[in-house]
């Protein structure tokens, strides 16, 4: 597992750019279980850490089967707050077909794995996003899409949105692009993946971890609600 | 006949064989279905990688009654899959009433509509109504068929049933009409489209599933899987014969669910009242016909 | 101890008890439990060996097992529901006189059974009947008590009818003798029949005299409600099967046109019953009071029950009898457990309550094992009467009452399942987060009631084996048979333990799954999914008001029989009014003619 791992990390590393094809009428990887390799270009931002790991940590990885299965069955709940989301339809259907990877769109963050946030988020949404984050079951995982999850992007000035996510609830893995093409948003998934083969996908526990201090910059940027009814939150 | 220890493992042998086998084979219909849609699809292995994941999540409960109707859902389930025959496997033959598995079935389906309304969410509770509902569609055509089969052959043993066809021809050319309306209830009791209503992932947020995550939906998962085992095995016992060996259920088995599955995968969503009124038009009527053919002239038998 | 002994007691103690209960309420109370239990205990030491030789004139008694197995019933639903009367006494009107007619009510049913003739018979029918007339409107409404009556002395006055015409005929109101002398004639043993089943049927709320159950149950009052619906109605049963055996009836309609193998007069009859079925389980679907629900499902029951004898062979009869005995107990335990929730919080609307498992754990679990027999699910009494209806009915391979018998049965999914969903489970509502579980004393009958459920689904083959004893000494050829565990039907046999023990097994499975599974955490009901909205009112957020709207929709402009009944009401004020406008008008020299007339008439007697 970890030697295939490592070489999807280094097909990843050796980006070969195919100019000749236009991305139109590129094939898109419709009878092949990897990732159009051509197409994995260099608009990725993963956080690539399974490139340092030590044998200790290879060996709890073989040994460790859940990861495996969280790995390969993802169920996705989709946060479509932003522009981002017009993406995802082409990367779950035939062009791009997400479910060769395992994964699959959810109704309810009950039955879901990963929260997809795609795109900008106001001070109402991050609430209800909180929530939804907080009714997920573990382990979870959060991919935020594009810039505006990173540092505010295009609305990095305005009063209403927050412009740092991981401030209020932790994020395995950012897609950029504005917004980010299907391409990058298969090889966003497909490094997830591997991160949580590895192990390495931990924002859940860091969840845990550092709870006061997400509390804290919940609270700092919502505010705090006094009266609690139907029409105050 | 006395029944020991070991009728019960084989019996219980029967029910997880037959979960993996449903499990695999809806795998493969994925991946066919995905070709279909000119998709490469997943492996056929997706549905146990999802199985296992659900087992491994940390889930949530929201009170003893939402565990225990899980676990009685399963145990309804798997009860029932233990005395289901497959092909000469006929663990306890003479007890495999067909009204036995009529009702046994329904204590996994109570368990699960329980636990769901259990939760406390409303979503579940409109969902597991329209189950209900759908049921009654259902049901009352598929057992008027059977009480015909039953008053011709004069017996109510499934496994005797297999044996006759298998003597004298199939079911399916004794009453073709009572084959299709056998068939149409089964995708009724798939919850295959047109009649997944009750699921309806974009309206009711997946129904009766819509606080389960982790072992307890993994549970359901497998509890879906051996029903879904359960069903297709009735209708391949009742009307295609079951099989003189296992080689030629698996065969029939396949075909019948992979037909289902891509029939439901052109078709789109009725609403639950047009379900209803579906099935107290044109399968009812045709299976007050065919038993008449059946009870009153006897023609084919 | 005699019959006539243990009647007379119960009589002079009913009497004995409105005095009791005038000085202390809750001795009074406690009197009636005591005596439904040292009667209920003298019926099973003795069995159905019990003497009924002595007489006082024309009270004769004879003991049947049938009329001893349907006593067993009654007894065992008056002494567990007796238990809730104490908890009573304080809401009732009249705890006195309720717990007089409670017992006198008794009285009457042991009558009914172990009568000897049908003079004896119809008195104590007619005490049952004036008994529970007058309980009824000491719970909400007196209407309900007016239509129940109206319903009875209907049947009563055909039963009587019925009566003097084969005494006219035979001269003899012994039952036995009576019926036997009737077979000759096909004629007046029909016209007898169908008079009788009239009582029977407005008894058991067949269509379309059902109207009378879910007016009385729904509103009697709680403690009464199980009474009515587990045993009182079961007196029709009782009469259906004594005159349809005791004819025959099949026997004396031999001669008719056949239909699907049966007599037409007795399709026709099962008709009725099919369309009970189908009927009480519609408006059961649709019903908002959990105790009406139950009584119609007590209708559709009912039908069931009616088919059920009059397919009139050793199977179905055996059905009939184990339903009988199944559905009294099971419909009893399910209006205890409205009752106990009425208790605590005073109503039976299931939209006004919601999430009572969290208060009332108990007396979910016994609900939840009354409807699992209600619907015929293994591994409860219920499926075991099922399973011998069904096939009987495909052994005769009646496919149209089949139809309706399989609606009826998957209906009751719906119908039971609603008060689960809607009053037990879903959100508690901040006005009931105080209540309690019920007493103690509540909880005891529940949960022997549910027991005895349980048993007699586990192990129903001594229940069979009783049934079979009936059927030969009501004269039939061949009885059903049994063997060690194994119920042996026309098509198929039954192994009642071993579908428990698959069960058994199979939530062993699925609990070690659980168990090896990672642990839960716990969180509280709001916190659900709500598509991220915040929500804080409970009752919001609770599927309770108008369950199943969208099948409701689909027959909601079905005809309505009560406008029938209320056009028939209204006919007969019409011509009352007619009748004053003719004789007691203003001017008295209309009323003066009209009497002079009269007289003129009565003067020339028979000349005339």
């Amino acid at each position: 597992m970890a030697k295939k791992a490592n070489i999807k990390k280094d097909k990843v590393k050796k980006i070969v750019i195919d100019k000749s094809k236009s991305i139109i009428d590129a094939p898109s990887g419709m009878f092949s279980d990897k990732i159009n390799e051509p197409f994995a270009h260099e608009m990725i931002v993963s956080k690539d850490r399974s490139e340092n790991l030590t044998p200790k940590q290879r060996k709890r990885k073989w040994k460790s089967m859940a990861n495996y299965f969280s790995a390969n069955s993802l169920w996705m709940l989709m946060y479509c707050t932003g522009c981002c989301a017009i993406e995802l339809p082409q990367a779950m259907t035939s062009r791009y077909d997400m479910e060769r990877l395992g994964m699959g769109p959810m109704a309810t963050p009950r039955q879901a794995d990963i929260l997809l946030i795609t795109g900008y988020l106001s001070l109402k949404t991050l609430r209800r996003l909180i929530y939804t984050y907080e009714q997920m079951s573990e382990p979870k995982y959060v991919v935020g899409f594009g810039p505006c999850t990173l540092n505010g992007g295009i609305y990095h000035d305005s009063h209403a949105v927050i412009n740092q996510l991981d401030q209020y609830v932790p994020i395995d893995l950012y897609i950029a692009g504005c917004m980010p093409k299907p391409e990058a948003v298969m090889n966003g998934f497909q490094d997830l993946i591997d991160l949580i083969e590895v192990g390495e996908a931990t924002g859940w526990k860091d969840y845990h971890a550092r709870y006061e201090w997400y509390k804290q910059n919940q609270k700092e940027a919502l505010g705090e609600v006094m009266i609690h009814d139907e029409f105050h939150e | 006949m006395t029944i020991t220890i070991t009728d019960f493992l084989v019996a219980f042998g029967v029910a997880f064989c037959g979960w993996a086998l449903q499990t695999s084979v809806s795998g493969i219909t994925r991946k066919t279905v995905a070709r279909m849609q000119k998709r490469y699809g997943p492996k056929w292995y997706q549905n146990f990688r999802d199985i296992f994941k659900l087992l491994n999540k940390r889930a949530i409960t929201h009170g003893w009654v939402y565990d225990f109707g899980v676990i009685m859902a399963l145990a309804g389930i798997i009860g029932t899959a233990m005395f289901t025959p497959v092909a000469n496997i006929v663990v306890f033959k003479g007890y495999d009433n067909f009204f036995v598995f009529v009702y046994l079935f329904a204590v996994g389906m109570l368990g699960m509509a329980m636990s769901a309304s259990g939760s406390g969410n409303p979503l579940a509770s409109i969902g597991v109504m329209r189950a209900l509902t759908q049921m009654v569609g259902y049901e009352v055509p598929f057992m008027v068929i059977v009480l015909a089969l039953i008053h011709v052959r004069d017996t109510s043993s499934i496994s005797a049933l297999v044996d006759i066809q298998q003597a004298s021809g199939w079911n399916l050319v004794v009453m073709p009409i009572g084959t299709i309306v056998g068939f149409i209830c089964l995708m009724g009791m798939l919850g295959k489209k047109p009649f997944d209503t009750y699921i309806a992932p974009a309206e009711l947020a997946s129904g009766p599933m819509v606080e389960y995550g982790g072992k307890q939906l993994g549970m359901l998962m497998i509890m879906h899987e051996i029903a879904t085992f359960v069903e297709i095995s009735l209708f391949v016992n009742l009307f295609l014969g079951g099989g003189s060996n296992i080689l030629e259920f698996l065969v029939k088995y396949f075909i019948v669910y992979t037909l289902a599955s891509y029939v439901s995968n052109v078709l789109g969503r009725f609403k639950i009242d047009q379900v209803v009124t579906f099935y107290y038009k044109i399968p009812i009527l045709l299976a007050l016909i065919q038993a008449g053919m059946l009870v009153i002239f006897g023609w084919g038998v | 101890m005699t019959i006539l002994t243990i009647i007379i007691a119960l009589i002079v103690l009913s009497f004995a008890t409105y005095y009791i209960t005038k000085i202390n309420n809750q001795v009074g109370a406690y009197t009636t439990v005591v005596v439904t239990l040292a009667a209920l205990v003298i019926f099973l030491l003795e069995g159905d060996k019990l003497s009924g030789a002595s007489s006082i004139g024309i009270l004769r008694f004879s003991v049947t097992p049938l009329a001893w197995f349907f006593s067993i019933i009654m007894l065992i639903v008056y002494s567990m529901v007796a238990f809730f009367n104490p908890y009573w006494m304080k809401k009732i009107l009249h705890p006195g006189a309720y717990n007089m007619l409670f017992l006198l009510s008794l009285a009457g049913t042991i009558g009914v059974f172990f009568a000897e003739n049908f003079i004896v018979m119809f008195i104590f029918w007619e005490i049952v009947v004036w008994a529970s007339m007058f309980i009824i409107p000491f719970g909400k409404s007196r209407t309900a008590s007016v239509v129940y009556y109206a319903m009875s002395t209907f049947g009563s006055f055909t039963f009587l009818y019925a009566i003097f015409m084969l005494y006219a005929n035979y001269g003899t109101f012994v039952i036995k003798d009576s019926l036997e002398a009737a077979k000759g004639d096909a004629n007046i043993a029909i016209a007898a029949f169908i008079l009788m089943l009239l009582a029977g049927f407005i008894k058991l709320g067949i269509f379309p005299f059902h109207i009378w159950l879910p007016m009385a149950h729904g509103n009697a009052p709680d403690t009464f409600s199980p009474i009515l619906s587990g045993g009182l109605v079961k007196l029709g049963a009782f009469l259906t099967i004594l005159i349809t055996t005791l004819l025959p009836i099949h026997e004396v309609t031999k001669d008719q046109a056949y239909i699907f193998g049966v007599p037409i007069l007795i399709y026709v009859l099962m008709i009725f019953g099919a369309i009970s079925i189908v009927v009480g389980t519609l408006m059961a679907i649709k019903q908002d009071d959990a105790k009406k629900l139950l009584a119609y499902s007590s209708v559709a029951n009912g039908g069931y029950i009616l088919i059920g004898i009059l397919l009139y062979d050793e199977m179905a009869l055996s059905g009939a009898l184990i339903h009988i005995f199944g559905h009294a107990i099971a419909s009893a335990t399910a209006f205890l457990t409205i009752a106990a929730v009425s208790y605590r919080t005073g109503t039976t609307k299931m939209s006004e309550l919601g999430g009572m498992i969290h208060k009332m754990p108990i007396t979910y679990v016994v609900y939840l094992m009354a409807i699992i027999s209600m619907a015929g699910i293994p591994p409860m009494t219920g499926f075991i009467s099922k399973w011998l209806l069904f096939q009987a009915l495909a052994d005769q391979g009646m496919f149209f009452i089949a139809t309706t018998m399989f609606f009826g049965s998957i209906g009751s999914f719906l119908y039971v399942f609603r008060p689960l969903s809607v009053l037990f489970l879903g959100q508690l509502k901040p006005e009931h987060k105080t209540v309690k579980e019920a007493p103690i004393g509540m909880l005891i009958p529940m949960v022997i009631l549910s027991g005895i459920t349980l048993f007699y689904g586990v192990l129903p083959n001594s229940l069979v084996e009783y049934t079979a004893k009936i059927e030969s000494a009501l004269g039939f050829d061949k009885v059903i048979e049994t063997s060690a565990l194994v119920i042996q039907g026309n098509n198929g046999d039954l192994h009642a333990p071993l579908i428990t023990g698959i069960f058994a097994f199979g939530f062993i499975i699925a609990l070690i799954i659980f168990l090896i599974a990672p642990k839960s955490r716990k969180v509280g009901l709001m916190d659900t999914y709500t598509a991220g909205e915040f929500l804080y009112t409970p009752s919001l957020y609770h599927a309770g008001y108008a369950y199943y709207a969208p099948f409701e929709r689909l027959y909601q402009k079905h005809p309505n029989i009560v406008a029938l009944f209320a056009a028939l009401v209204q006919k007969v004020k019409d011509f009352g009014k007619f009748i004053r406008f003719v004789f007691f008008s203003r001017w008295p020299g209309r009323g003066v003619m009209f009497i002079i007339l009269t007289m003129i008439l009565l003067m020339w007697g028979e000349k005339l």
